[in-house]
């Protein structure tokens, strides 16, 4: 019986198409905006599509990208995001993030947060993330 | 053998001293490019407090540290204001005073003293010597041009009908004044060299 359990995990966990790990996002006030940042990994051999974020937490939830262009730092919406076959992408400082807009809470460090990403094939991931000072 | 005896002439002693001449004027010059001096003119502001600030004559004395932000940035601005209170933490650890630090809003209609405070205080800022500013638009502008800092607002959207939602294109710098308020150099804010703005810093407390 422990054997079958065991595969059932092991197949289960091959079976996870996308990895979302090191999930974090910034202290703001209720009223305020922050935003969101992990790695999500791609583990099939199809490109995958994150199509969007949802959450309790802010009234809006946008995929955003900061940019710099003529030496002035910008941020703007975009539709979706794509991750590769086989590999990672980061939503980091300074790139790309998901913009949680007029907060219903505030949010202290080390507090937790749930979100939901919805990707194209992988359907609905559920993560946790940490809020931490930056 | 023949020894060399090593006797300086005064051409030698000439070249010697020029060069050392050059190197302390044209190093330090170098070091510190930036040179426009911003105490001529001076401005009101209001601090997370809402008390007056003189800008930037009440900080005449004091090593500044400034960057200007908006609290409505989610990314870039966290970012700098983050680098800062590093800084601020690994001076008050090796003992050095005399430094003050501030980050002025380019959003001062939605910026006021109270959304500044809270900004400060969910993070943690030490507000011993970390001042936070706005006031009147004009007065900001004034500023950030001296500054040359360049800070653009975006289309305007509403949610509810009501609540606008606009995001800036902005410089990404934060600036050192020395003593006498002329900006001395300035930095990448959010992928500052600390070490660097440390090692300034410290140029030019002497």
């Amino acid at each position: 019986m422990v054997l079958v359990l065991a595969f059932l995990a092991l197949l289960n966990l091959h079976l996870q198409k996308v990895d979302v790990k090191n999930a974090w996002l910034r202290p703001a006030n209720k009223g305020m905006n922050s935003a969101l940042y992990f790695e999500v990994t791609n583990n099939s051999g199809k490109p995958e599509t994150l199509l969007y974020v949802s959450s309790n937490i802010a009234e809006l939830v946008q995929l955003h990208e900061s940019y710099i262009q003529k030496g002035m730092m910008g941020m703007r919406e975009v539709k979706d995001v794509v991750i590769k076959p086989h590999s990672t992408f980061s939503f980091k400082e300074g790139g790309y993030h998901v913009m949680l807009l007029f907060l219903k809470k505030n949010l202290k460090p080390n507090s937790t947060e749930v979100f939901f990403l919805h990707f194209k094939n992988s359907g609905t991931v559920k993560i946790k993330a940490v809020v931490k000072k930056g | 053998m023949n020894h060399l005896k090593l006797v300086p002439n005064k051409i030698t002693l000439f070249v010697f001293f020029s060069g050392l001449i050059s190197f302390l004027f044209f190093g330090c010059a170098k070091k510190f490019p930036e040179q426009k001096d911003i105490s001529g003119n001076n401005y009101v502001l209001l601090n997370q407090d809402s008390a007056k600030v003189n800008f930037p004559s009440d900080f005449k004395g004091k090593i500044l540290v400034i960057t200007f932000i908006y609290t409505n940035c989610p990314d870039i601005c966290p970012m700098t204001t983050h680098n800062m209170q590093m800084v601020q933490q690994e001076l008050a650890k090796e003992g050095i005073t005399g430094v003050q630090f501030a980050a002025m809003s380019f959003d001062p209609n939605r910026d006021t003293p109270k959304v500044l405070k809270e900004y400060a205080e969910v993070r943690d800022v030490n507000l011993k010597n970390f001042v936070f500013l706005t006031g009147n638009k004009k007065n900001i502008d004034s500023i950030i041009h001296e500054f040359d800092f360049i800070a653009i607002p975006g289309d305007t959207t509403f949610v509810d009908k009501k609540r606008p939602i606009y995001f800036y294109t902005h410089t990404d710098k934060l600036f050192l004044v020395d003593k006498q308020g002329r900006i001395r150099n300035e930095y990448r804010g959010s992928k500052v060299n600390s070490q660097k703005l440390i090692s300034d810093i410290k140029s030019l407390e002497d």
